[in-house]
Parts: C-alpha cells; structure tokens; sequence
C-alpha cells in the first residue's frame, strides 16, 4: 500500500496488539519492542515481523512512527526518547503515570515539533462528535452542568498486575479509566479551568477474596501489588461556571454505566457510550432534551441515529486515523493532542490531590 | 602480552584456596592473631605468616601489631562484584523506600551457592546500624527472604538447594525438618509472601517477597525486619506484607523495562 507506515511498538500491555491489529488492518506495518521472549515469538509470528528486546534497538530499525503501550510508569521515557530520535509517537492512554513526566513529554514533543498524541479513543465515536456540535451551536444553551459517570460492575483489569500499582500506573480507576471520562467533559467544555474540586477514593476490592470476575478485564496476575483506588467521586467546579459530578468505578455494586447527563439553561442531552468491548453490540446513544412551545408547551425528546453504531474497534481504528494523519500531514492532530492531553492530566492530578489531602 | 602457565598445579590451588579461606577467617573474627589463623588453617605459624604479609602488602588485610582485620581494599572488589548485579540498580530505590516507610531495615538478596547474599540494605527511622553488614551471607531456610525465594524456584532446582542445606536450629523457631519446610514453602508461593518469626535471630520478625518473574524465576527477594516489639500481629500479619507485595511487584516489572530505568549510577 502506497503511504503506508511501519510502527514501532514498545510494549504490550495490553493494548498494543489491539492497535497492532489496526494498523496492520489499515495496511501498514508493525514491529515491536518487549522484553519478554514469548510474547516477542508470538508476535512474529502473527505479523511476521521483527521483534526487538528492548526500544533502543528498534528506535534504530527501520520504523517510521512508535506506538507507546508500556505501564504508564515508562511512557515518560520511551516517548520522549522516540521523539528526540525524531519519531511521531502515539501513546495508549494516558499521557502519563506523573504530571513530571508528563510536562517532560509535552515539553519534547514542542521543542523537536514531533507529532504526539494520546489514545483517548472514546472521543472518536461519532455521538461525542454529534453532542459537542449541539453544545457549539448554542442548542443547550450556556451548560450548567455534567454527571459523568463510568462504572463497571467487576472490573479491576487484573488484580496485581502493573494497573493496580501506584508507581507503575501512576494510580487506579481514575487514571485507568477515569481518564477518558476527564478527557470527555474537558472537550465538552471546551478545556475549562478548575477552580474547585472535592473528591474522595476507595479501595474496597484490592483484597477481597470473595472478588468475582465477571467482566474479564485481565486474570489475577501472582503478583499481589495493590495500592489503588478502584473507585473515584469527585465535584469540580469550573472557572465557567459550569460544574461537573464524575464517578469512576473499577468495580461497584451496581450496572455497568458510562453515562454524560449535560443540563444546560435551554436543553439538555444524554450520552450513553459502551464502556465493555467484550460485548457483541455496542449499546451507546445519544438523546437530547428540549422543550418547545409550538401547538402548546411541550417536552421534545430526540434519540439522535448516527450513521453508525460504533464500537470499541470502530474508536481504535477513528485513532488510528487521526494519528496517520497527522503524521502525513506533520500537523499537530485536532483531536488528543499532547496540549489536550496534558489539561487532561492536569486535572487528574489536582483530583488525586484533593482526594489525598482533602483540599 | 602473553599468557601466564595455565597448567594448575595442586599446590597453586591450594594458596589461592588458603588466600580466600585466610580472609574468610579474618572476616569472621577480626583482629585475629597469627597463631590462631594458623591454627584454623591447619598450616605451621610461618607458612600463615607468610601468607598474611602477601595479602597485607596486597592491602586486603591490615596488621595493628599482630593482629589483623581485613582491608578497605576488599570493598573495592565488593564494589564493583555488586555492581555487576542488575537487580541492585532497579531494585534499590524500593529498598529505600520501604526501609523508610516502615521506619524498619529492608533489604535486596540474590541467592548465591545455596546462601542469601544481602546486595543491599537501607534503614528507616528506628535504627541507625542495619542488623548485619552489607554482603552478608545466611542460610536460606531461616530467613523471610530465603523462604520467599525458595518458593518461587522449580522443583528440581529446589531439590537441588535444600539438599544441600545444613538445617541448622538457629532458634526454637527455626524450621529444621525438609518437609516442614517444603509444605511451608508452598504456602509462600500461594500467598506471595514469607514470614520469618524468630527463625534466625530471636526477637526479630521479618517478612519478605520474592522478586522476579513468572517465566524466568526469582531473581531475589527483599523484605523488612523488626524487632518483636515493633512488628506486632498486625503489622507482621497485615500491614508490612501489603506494602512488600507492592514493592516486590513494582520490582518485578521494572526487571521488564529494564531499559527505562536510570537508576544505574
């Protein structure tokens, strides 16, 4: 295929032979960088290509652009290594496991122009694109407020594994996923301060023996590291006005929910998005709420019919693009850029704060 | 440059084997005179002689008026031998770390001829002097880190180790029966952690985590220790085997990558 890339990858945890599956699909090439044999011989084989123990020897192959799925702990180091090697990179959510390492990033990906951009993929389903466009066009009115929520019911991606440490994630549910939920009310409100936050976090499934898994997001690694919180709540309140309830759940005893309620002082909407690629069908929608006076005054409820249901793979692929794209075109991408994900990580760290010290 | 004779004759093996087991002797006991060194060595008081103003002048050992200790020289050689251990360099800082947050001593052993070798110790507030020195060597079935990596090892490479060990009764705690041990250690593996209550020193209590990875092994194992007092049920039990597991965990990823680390010094 004419214009078609070889990737670099660094990691596969897990996510990077999701993405690997996408970019070859999209006809371009992949190589990898791990350091573990067994995973490295499995990836030959199933993409026929060279595998490399550690990233210094792959940043020195023939790659055109790395894709970064280390724990979060080392996103610091590979990517900013790549793009002083001159790389684009795109890093698996989130930017990073620190806000140190993070402004590291930021700070190379400006100073050698590289593209950098992070895989928020929820931001690439259509509904998210469809909602903001009400948003802009001013159908809501000024918003007032957001309930956000994205809940699993049993969802601790693998107790023990690097996800449910501290220093290797950089912290539990709300950076895991708490991440996309951050990133998604930032671009409905298009990136607003904080001025205020309350949050409180738990940990009530890291040791309970009693744990069920009943959405597999990864075994039980013999590892025993759990210093995370699985679950988050939290009040912002923004230098607009608007404020903003999030709850993030690895795990919770209620239904799965990943759920924006936007009120606004003319209208409201509903974006319910699928928050389980295991599933066979994606159960995302959008409805907006108005009310209308024509006839007699009356509520108007729209459910909005995208052109297509996306799923998680759908998301993947909308990255993929965006990120490609970029790449030809050396122009910094719109959507989860290095600036963006940054605000994102701001913000998740100033949550994690207030929760540690009740700020 | 050419090579020296590299036929081995008995006798030259046995002065190098002397040499290391004079140093053995003085390290066990320093300021050790010259007739007791001989004595232990089995050789006339010239032939020790002779040997000690060899190493002297060498300065692995110091002579204050006949009797002698060993010398700076030798950490030097410990410097660098530690130096070449990969799992010193990513696993240092945690040690650190969890020294400081319990306050207690931590410590990073490798496993060395069927011995633990401590590759690095940090104390926390309640201690200035860490237990035993630096490189200090001791059995495996008497200590939370030996335990910790024995339950990680394959069958026949434990075999192979605990056949080998002198199960000495350090204290009434110690475990000094194969099977016992055994049975405890896969206890250990299913719980991730080893407890020593008293095993090798009495009124100390240590609880350690092996480090490694599922596919190759442990590679060692750090742990925290404590005197009784201080490491009471709850902590022994609760708290400390939490914090090591984490701090173990953290270690056996950071041995995967390695290449991101840049705690080499």
């Amino acid at each position: 295929m004419e214009n078609s890339l070889t990737v670099g990858i660094v990691g596969l945890e897990p996510s990077g032979t999701y993405y690997a599956d996408i970019f070859t699909d999209l006809g371009h090439r992949v190589m990898l960088a791990d350091s573990d044999p067994d995973q490295r011989e499995s990836f030959e084989d199933e993409f026929e290509t060279k595998t490399f123990e550690n990233p210094d020897e792959l940043f020195r192959s023939d790659i055109d652009v790395v894709f970064v799925s280390t724990p979060n702990k080392y996103h610091g180091t590979v990517a900013t290594e790549a793009m002083e090697t001159g790389y684009d990179v795109l890093l698996e959510k989130p930017l990073a496991a620190t806000m140190e390492d993070a402004e590291r990033i930021v700070e190379t990906a400006e100073r050698t122009g590289n593209i950098c951009m992070v895989a928020y993929f929820h931001r690439f389903r259509e509904y998210c694109d469809i909602l903001k466009s009400y948003i802009d066009r001013g159908e809501l009115g000024e918003i007032v407020h957001i309930d956000a929520k994205f809940i699993r019911r049993r969802g601790v991606p693998g107790r023990g594994t690097w996800y449910t440490s501290k220093k290797l994630a950089g912290g539990g549910a709300l950076i895991d996923v708490g991440c996309h939920v951050v990133d998604l009310v930032l671009y409905l409100l298009e990136w607003p301060n904080a001025e205020d936050i309350v949050a409180d976090s738990r940990s009530d499934f890291g040791h309970r023996t009693d744990y069920r898994y009943l959405e597999m997001w990864g075994e039980d690694d013999e590892a025993k590291m759990y210093d995370v919180e699985d679950s988050v709540r939290t009040f912002l309140k923004f230098d607009t006005g608007t404020t903003t309830d999030i709850e993030v759940a690895w795990a919770a005893n209620v239904q799965y929910e990943h759920s924006y309620r936007i009120q606004g002082t003319d209208g409201g909407a509903e974006l319910r998005l699928d928050n389980n690629p295991i599933s066979d069908k994606s159960t995302s929608s959008l409805n907006l709420y108005e009310v209308r006076s024509g006839g007699a005054d009356h509520f108007a409820d729209s459910e909005i019919i995208s052109g297509s249901d996306q799923g998680y793979e759908e998301c993947y692929e909308g990255t993929v693009k965006a990120f490609v794209d970029a790449v030809r075109t050396g122009d910094r991408p719109e959507k989860c850029n290095v600036r963006e994900a940054l605000a994102t990580q701001e913000l998740i760290d100033w949550i994690y704060r207030a929760d540690k010290t009740g700020e | 440059m050419r090579f020296k004779d590299t036929a081995t004759s008995r006798d030259t093996i046995q002065s190098v084997e002397r040499s290391f087991r004079i140093l053995e002797i003085i390290g066990d006991d320093e300021n050790i005179g010259v007739t007791d060194i001989a004595s232990k060595l089995d050789v006339p008081k010239s032939t020790a002689h002779h040997y000690l103003r060899t190493l002297e002048s060498l300065g692995y050992i110091d002579n204050d008026d006949g009797t002698y200790s060993l010398g700076i020289g030798l950490l030097n050689l410990g410097g660098a031998a530690r130096s070449n251990q990969q799992l010193y360099h990513l696993a240092k800082n945690d040690v650190d770390e969890l020294a400081a947050q319990t306050g207690e001593q931590a410590r990073l052993i490798g496993e060395h001829r069927g011995y633990e070798i401590t590759l690095y110790q940090s104390t926390g507030e309640n201690l200035t002097e860490p237990y035993d020195p630096l490189g200090t060597i001791k059995q495996l079935h008497c200590t939370a880190a030996g335990k910790a990596f024995l339950a990680e090892l394959s069958k026949p490479e434990l075999d192979r180790i605990i056949e080998g060990i002198e199960f000495v009764e350090h204290t009434e705690n110690t475990v000094t029966d194969p099977d016992e041990l055994r049975s405890e250690l896969r206890s250990v593996h299913d719980q991730g952690v080893a407890y020593d209550d008293e095993e090798r020193y009495e009124g100390i209590r240590c609880v350690a985590a092996s480090v490694g990875s599922k596919d190759i092994g442990p590679y060692g194992a750090i742990s925290v220790s404590a005197p009784v007092e201080r490491m009471d049920n709850e902590r022994f039990r609760g708290a400390i085997p939490d914090l090591i597991q984490n701090y173990a965990g953290v270690v056996g990823v950071t041995t995967n990558y390695y290449w991101a680390e840049d705690s080499f010094e």
